[in-house]
């Protein structure tokens, strides 16, 4: 059979067994409220990832076997500290749980080639841009303590701007294919190079009113990275120019300095950021979260032994926060090491695709993950300052898990085209490949 | 591409090494720093709803206890007195951390001690909670007379053994009851907390401890003491009403008229000028000594736990000597104070203050005590012996007659700031074998006239000596 998905079943199950078992450690914990009522959520998390595996073998059989195993040990660590610290929702993440699962197979069942989506980039981009905007001119729920702009609709919450930035990291691979095609080096010669050609700019102010947009009308600071991390690097790979790079920078950063300069609750972000331990308004989150970081050491508590109750948001925005608490820093190196996993095995694939479109789309999609989990982390850890960001798989924060999903069943995607990998080095994925023009 | 690519992957390697470092940094190595940090109330609030051990005074009586309750959470902290221990038990909350002893000695509170949690072998293996008891120095009638005499005034008396250094009664008004804050009904309490914060007298402020106040002619005792080591006791200062000092800040006025003479006349006057002059006399460096030997400058003030971690509050002598001889711009505690004069009462050797006596296993066995201890001879005994005589010529004759008590010889200061609102009042009682020292400061009270302010808290002072004194005469000092 495949040696893929034998990878993935032994892998999932290794995952499934972290799971039931951060869960028992924590049910027989005193003072943790779970009970037997969490069994069915628990069975049925598990049933959707039978569900996924059976699913890419019939879908796509050759498709990298690490990448499912991965978010769903993310995603299951998830739960299972959710059931630990609010088991009141786990029906509600249970919900999006399904929900993310079912995007995954539509996407995975409907989606064979990913071609299709070079045939519609506007109107990818457009959405990609209305859904990061969207937040902006609708504001509804306007910042809790330490909360991304989110809409609630009673018991669901919507954060769109995550789907915005894939349908635009699809868009830009779309428009860096194209316009490789027609400009670089790589293709022309350096010769014939376009230097000259206006439109050269034309990614990287569209770029920069991204970011600028998010920093000044949303003044959320790690949606703003995310943005920026996707855009450089995937601009980086697909064009290179250092100048260009050095001018978008300058602009980025006058657009931050400009905004820092004018709006108070940067600054008060800001603030809190340096000086967390007189700040009222967001100094209580990063205290409390240092000092409950603090509290689990090297070993941690134990499942159940921390005080998530006290962390706020312990579960979406400091998710990381009781896991590292709990498990202690050889957990959290866990964490960061599963997140440095994906990114590797991302970019791997990136260089090892075929054809330019599906390696920028690889590389467009790991940033993606990779500098969502960096910017949640960080904010917990005081390396940014404290804005809601939730950490991919992990969070309690249904519209982004099922992003996160279709995102995954991409790069599942763009794996399967991935020329043959052999088994001596799936693992450890070599790095050298047939020469494809250029340098 | 591919190197690009290679490019873009070293970047996110570097920011998540940045990752591992700052998460090795919070928890690994700045975690003790961390876990000590004044603000962080987790460990507290995690054994908010777990077996606690009580909390019980030298007499017996409860202060705080752990009652088992039909609810959702199965155990609640009860305060059986409330406010009265306010300020020496402190509260613990389940979401606005804790104070007092609840929170200085939680780890013996909640068995988390390995002292309290292991008490034989079989309790390596067997895992079962295990707290611990604390009695404290604090007499449960010497606290309550403490309370009555500071009734409606806010401020804070204490009562100390000089002897062993014990605390045998602290109050610090207003107070607030802990039990509102130790409720389950999280939001009340978080309400009730919250009031508390915003009360402009603030009741949660442990005044008896952390309040420093300017010591005004309080600091004169510490001048004699200076004087008599110089050997100027003798020295006589010219009659005068007015002093500029040397580096020409605020001149020195007395206000009845001119006066002077030796030590004894001028603490028996009260003569500001005069101290002065002998501080000039004395010398900046010499007093700036004595005073620290006493433990009023060059180190934090003094506490009951000790000092808290990552606080350093270190008191200065920094004005002119002759400012510095009256007091100006030092500021201690009632605790201090308490302490400066019951190291006058004990011969001059400085004992720790302490309220924390033993730890008792939850059987009732002695885990853990805590001795009187020295910390130096500060003075010398004859010096001691010396202020003394100051101290009781001072009661029956000097500015301090408010505080005479009829049929025992006591000796003792009044002090008033006028500038900065508040009154002291010390008492050595009696003063040839002490058994008490009695401080007290009032703050803001309605000061029509100088003449009643320092008449009240002689009388609030007066009072609380009285009847300790009066509770047994044959044991008051406890141990």
């Amino acid at each position: 059979m495949n040696n893929q998905r034998i990878v993935e079943l032994t892998l999932l199950l290794l995952a499934a067994f972290i799971t039931i078992a951060t869960v028992v450690i924590a049910a027989v914990g005193e003072g943790v409220a779970i009970g037997w009522d969490a069994v069915p959520y628990l069975v049925g998390l598990l049933t959707l990832w039978a569900i996924s595996h059976l699913a890419l073998r019939r879908w796509a059989p050759t498709s990298n076997g690490l990448l499912f195993p991965i978010s769903a040990l993310l995603q299951g660590l998830g739960f299972a500290f959710m059931l630990r610290i609010d088991p009141d929702s786990a029906a509600r993440h249970f919900g999006w749980s399904l929900a993310a699962t079912c995007g995954f197979l539509l996407v995975l069942a409907g989606l064979r080639d990913l071609a299709l989506l070079q045939k519609a980039p506007a109107y990818i981009g457009t959405f990609g841009f209305l859904f990061l905007i969207i937040p902006a001119i609708f504001t509804t729920n306007s910042q809790q303590t330490v909360g991304s702009q989110v809409f609630d609709l009673g018991p669901v919450h919507l954060a769109p701007q995550q789907l915005g930035i894939l349908c635009l990291v699809v868009f830009f691979a779309v428009w860096l294919t194209n316009y490789r095609f027609r400009n670089t080096a790589e293709h022309l010669g350096e010769i014939e190079r376009l230097d000259g050609d206006p439109s050269r700019f034309l990614p990287l102010v569209s770029g920069w009113l991204a970011t600028s947009i998010i920093i000044i009308f949303q003044c959320d600071m790690s949606l703003a990275f995310v943005t920026f991390a996707v855009f450089v690097s995937m601009w980086w790979v697909a064009v290179g120019r250092m100048v260009d790079l050095t001018i978008y920078l300058v602009a980025v950063g006058g657009s931050i300095a400009i905004a820092f300069g004018s709006i108070t609750e940067l600054q008060n972000r800001f603030a809190a950021w340096v000086d967390p331990w007189s700040n009222a308004e967001f100094g209580a989150a990063i205290t409390r979260s240092s000092f409950a970081l603090a509290g689990g050491g090297l070993t941690g508590t134990g499942p159940g032994g921390g005080s998530a109750d006290w962390v706020p948001a312990a579960t979406d925005q400091f998710a990381f926060v009781p896991i590292a608490e709990e498990l202690g820093f050889i957990g959290g190196v866990a964490i960061l090491s599963s997140y440095l996993l994906l990114v590797g095995i991302g970019l791997r694939l990136a260089t090892a695709a075929r054809r330019e479109f599906d390696s920028l789309l690889a590389t467009g999609i790991t940033i993606f993950f990779g500098s969502q989990a960096w910017a949640a982390i960080a904010v917990a850890l005081r390396l940014l300052p404290p804005t809601g960001s939730s950490l991919p798989f992990v969070a309690f924060n249904g519209s982004v898990l099922v992003t996160c999903n279709l995102a995954l069943v991409l790069l599942l995607r763009i794996s399967e085209a991935v020329p043959f990998i052999s088994d001596r080095t799936q693992v450890l994925p070599q790095v050298t490949l047939p020469a494809r023009g250029g340098k | 591409m591919t190197r690009r690519l290679t490019q873009v992957g070293v970047a996110f390697l570097v920011i998540y090494g940045l990752l591992f470092f700052r998460l090795e940094i919070v928890q690994v190595l700045n975690a003790n720093n961390l876990r000590d940090h004044p603000q962080n109330s987790r460990e507290i609030t995690l054994v908010f709803d777990k077996p606690r051990g009580s909390i019980r005074t030298a007499d017996g009586e409860i202060v705080a206890q752990t009652v088992a309750v039909s609810s959702k959470q199965k155990r609640l902290r009860q305060y059986p007195y409330g406010p009265l221990y306010s300020h020496v038990g402190g509260f613990i909350s389940a979401e606005n951390g804790g104070s007092g002893l609840e929170r200085t000695h939680n780890t013996f509170l909640a068995g988390e001690d390995l002292g309290v949690r292991i008490q034989d072998n079989r309790d390596l293996f067997i895992d079962r909670a295990r707290t611990g008891q604390i009695e404290i120095s604090i007499r449960h009638d010497i606290q309550l007379i403490t309370r009555a005499a500071m009734a409606g005034h806010v401020g804070a008396a204490v009562v100390i053994d000089p002897a062993s250094g014990s605390v045998l009664g602290l109050w610090s008004g207003p107070g607030f009851d802990p039990n509102h804050l130790s409720s389950h009904d999280l939001t009340a309490a978080t309400t009730d907390y919250g009031v508390l914060l915003s009360d402009p007298e603030q009741p949660l402020l442990n005044r008896a401890e952390f309040q420093g106040r300017e010591m005004g002619s309080l600091f004169t005792i510490v001048t004699a003491a200076a004087a008599i080591e110089q050997k100027l006791s003798g020295f006589v200062v010219p009659p005068s009403q007015a002093v500029t000092p040397v580096d020409d800040s605020s001149v020195i006025t007395h206000t009845d008229g001119v006066c002077g003479g030796n030590v004894a006349s001028l603490m028996l006057t009260g003569c500001f000028p005069g101290w002065a002059i002998l501080g000039e006399e004395i010398g900046r460096p010499t007093l700036n000594d004595v005073s620290q030997r006493l433990g009023l400058s060059g180190t934090g003030p003094i506490r009951l736990q000790g000092s808290p971690k990552g606080v350093s509050q270190v008191a200065r002598l920094d004005v002119s000597a002759s400012h510095a001889a009256i007091g100006t711009g030092l500021e201690a505690t009632p605790l201090q104070v308490a302490h400066l004069f019951a190291t006058v009462a004990n011969g001059g050797s400085r004992m720790q203050p302490r309220v924390v006596e033993k730890v008792l296993a939850h059987d009732g066995k002695v885990l853990q005590e805590f001795d009187p201890k020295v910390l130096r001879q500060s003075i010398s005994k004859e010096t001691a012996a010396e202020l003394r005589e100051l101290l009781a010529q001072n009661v029956s004759h000097g500015t301090a007659q408010d505080l005479s008590i009829s049929g025992m010889e006591v000796g003792g200061m009044v002090a008033s700031q006028f500038l900065d609102n508040h009154v002291w009042a010390v008492v050595i009682a009696p003063v040839t074998l002490p058994e008490v020292v009695v401080a007290v400061l009032l703050e803001h009270d309605s000061f029509d006239d100088h003449q009643t302010a320092g008449a009240n808290v002689a009388a609030i002072t007066r009072r609380i000596t009285e009847a300790v004194l009066r509770l047994s005469s044959s044991n008051v000092g406890g141990s």
